[in-house]
C-alpha cells in the first residue's frame, strides 16, 4: 500500500471513530444488561402469581380492552399483546396527541380483568433501553444513533483495511506483552478488532436498520397501505367501532395457522387510522421472528386485506434478533456480552492509542 | 512521490487476512444459522461463533507464555 493511501485510511479511521466513540461507548455499556433482559426481569419482577380464577371463563377482548382502558381515563388504546405462559392480556393506551413514547401498559387478567403483576418493562431497564435507543430525544435522537452506527462500520472497514500494514510483519494473534504500553494496546486493540468484526458489523448494521424503524413503517404506511384508507377521510373514531374480538376472529380465518401476536389500533405506527392491525407470525425458527398483519376495517369489521409486509418490513424484523442477541438461548446472549465487552477494549484502547499519539506530538 | 510499503520480509495478503477471514466465515454461520434453526442447533451455531472468543483467549495465553 503506498503511504498515501495508508494515510487516508488512518483519517478515515481516526475520525470515523472519534465523532463516536462515545456514544458507541454509551451503546455498549447499556447494551450489555440489556442482553439479559429477560433474565434480569425475572429477579426484579416477582414472576409467582396465580390468575384469580385460573379454571373460569376468559374476558372477551373487548372486555379486557374496556378494564385496560378504564385505569386511564381519556386515553385510546395503542396495542394489545398476549403473554404466551399465562392468561394475561396487555393493554398499551395513549393520551390522544401525547409526545411519542408516553404510552400507559396494563397487564390485564383475563380470568377477572384485573390487573396482573407485570412480568417484563422494569423501570430501570426500560430506563437503560431508551438512552440505548434514543437518548430521551425521541426520533431525532434515534436518527442520530443510526448515524454513529455507520461511523461505526466505516470505522470497521477502514480499520481492517489498516490491518494489513500494521500486521505486515507480524503472524496473526501477537501480542507483544513485553514491550511499551502503546505497543502492547495496539496489539490488543489489532487482535479484538480482527477477531470480532463480523459480529459487530452484523450488530452495528442491524442497530442502524432499527434505528430507521419509524420511518421505514411510516413509508409502508404510505404506500402498500395507502390504497386501503382512501375510502375515510377521518380517523375511525372510538365510538364507532366494531368489535375487537370480531376483529380477531376475521383475522385468523384470514391466516390460518398462524400465531397472533399482537393488535395495533388504528392511529399508530403499525395501523393504519383506519384499521385493526392484527398480527400473526409463524412458528419455523426463521418466521417466528417475521411478522404479517390482516388490516380489519374498524368501522365495518370487515377483512380489508392480508398485507404480507415488504422486504424492507422483514429486514426491519429480522434486524431486531440480529441486534438484540435472544434468539440462540442463553450461550448465544453470553457471547453477545463477550462481544460487546471486547468491542468496548477496542473502543477504549483506540481513544488511549489517539491521545498517547496527541501526547507524544506535543 | 510515495513509494509501496512492501518487500520480500512482508507477509502476503493472504497470510495477514486468512485467520481472520475464517473467523469472519465462522460468525456469519453461526450468527445466521442460530436465525434459521432452533434447539440443539442453537448450540452448534453458537460454538460457530463461540470460535472468536476461543481464539482470542488462545492469542492471549501465548502471548504471555
Amino acid at each position: 500500500m503506498h503511504a498515501r493511501t495508508i494515510r487516508a485510511w488512518s483519517w478515515t479511521h481516526k475520525w470515523s471513530s472519534l465523532i463516536s466513540t462515545l456514544f458507541l461507548l454509551m451503546l455498549c455499556v447499556t447494551g450489555l444488561p440489556l442482553v439479559f433482559t429477560h433474565e434480569i426481569e425475572e429477579v426484579l419482577l416477582p414472576q409467582a402469581w396465580t390468575p384469580a380464577n385460573p379454571d373460569g371463563p376468559l374476558l372477551s377482548l373487548d372486555e379486557v380492552l374496556a378494564a385496560g382502558l378504564a385505569l386511564h381515563p381519556g386515553e385510546i388504546p395503542a396495542f394489545m399483546s398476549f403473554d404466551e405462559d399465562r392468561p394475561v392480556v396487555n393493554v398499551t393506551s395513549v393520551e390522544p396527541n401525547a409526545p411519542a413514547g408516553k404510552y400507559s401498559f396494563e397487564p390485564i387478567d383475563r380470568t377477572s380483568g384485573d390487573v396482573a403483576p407485570p412480568v417484563a418493562g422494569h423501570p430501570v431497564m426500560e430506563f437503560l433501553l431508551q438512552l440505548h435507543t434514543d437518548m430521551f430525544l425521541g426520533l431525532p435522537g434515534m436518527l442520530f444513533l443510526g448515524l454513529m452506527g455507520l461511523m461505526l462500520v466505516v470505522a470497521v472497514v477502514s480499520g481492517v483495511v489498516l490491518y494489513a500494514p500494521f500486521m505486515r510483519r507480524l503472524p496473526f494473534g501477537t501480542v507483544r506483552v513485553k514491550k511499551a504500553a502503546r505497543t502492547r494496546w495496539l496489539d490488543y486493540h489489532n487482535l479484538l478488532g480482527a477477531v470480532t468484526a463480523a459480529w459487530v458489523l452484523v450488530v452495528g448494521l442491524t442497530g442502524v436498520v432499527n434505528t430507521l424503524a419509524t420511518p421505514i413503517l411510516a413509508y409502508w404506511k404510505n404506500t402498500a397501505l395507502k390504497d386501503l384508507t382512501v375510502a375515510y377521510d377521518a380517523p375511525a373514531p372510538m365510538g364507532e367501532r366494531a368489535s375487537l374480538d370480531a376483529a380477531v376472529e376475521r383475522a385468523k380465518q384470514a391466516l390460518p395457522g398462524m400465531t397472533l401476536q399482537f393488535v395495533a389500533f388504528p392511529g399508530t405506527d403499525y395501523s393504519t387510522d383506519h384499521h385493526y392491525a392484527v398480527f400473526f407470525h409463524g412458528d419455523t425458527p426463521l418466521t417466528t421472528h417475521m411478522t404479517t398483519p390482516a388490516l380489519i376495517d374498524a368501522r365495518t369489521g370487515e377483512l380489508a386485506a392480508v398485507a404480507p409486509t415488504p422486504w424492507y418490513v422483514k429486514a426491519l424484523s429480522l434486524s431486531q434478533p440480529l441486534h438484540f442477541g435472544d434468539y440462540g438461548g442463553l450461550a448465544l446472549k453470553i457471547l453477545w456480552a463477550l462481544l460487546d465487552v471486547a468491542t468496548i477494549v477496542i473502543l477504549g484502547s483506540g481513544l488511549y492509542l489517539w491521545l498517547g499519539k496527541g501526547r507524544r506530538r506535543a | 512521490m510515495s513509494r509501496p510499503h512492501h518487500n520480500r520480509k512482508d507477509l502476503s495478503l493472504w497470510a495477514i487476512f486468512r485467520a481472520p477471514l475464517v473467523l469472519f466465515g465462522l460468525s456469519l454461520i453461526g450468527l445466521i444459522g442460530a436465525l434459521l434453526q432452533d434447539g440443539v442447533w442453537d448450540a452448534v451455531f453458537s460454538a460457530f461463533l463461540a470460535s472468536t472468543v476461543v481464539v482470542t483467549a488462545w492469542a492471549l495465553i501465548r502471548s504471555r507464555s
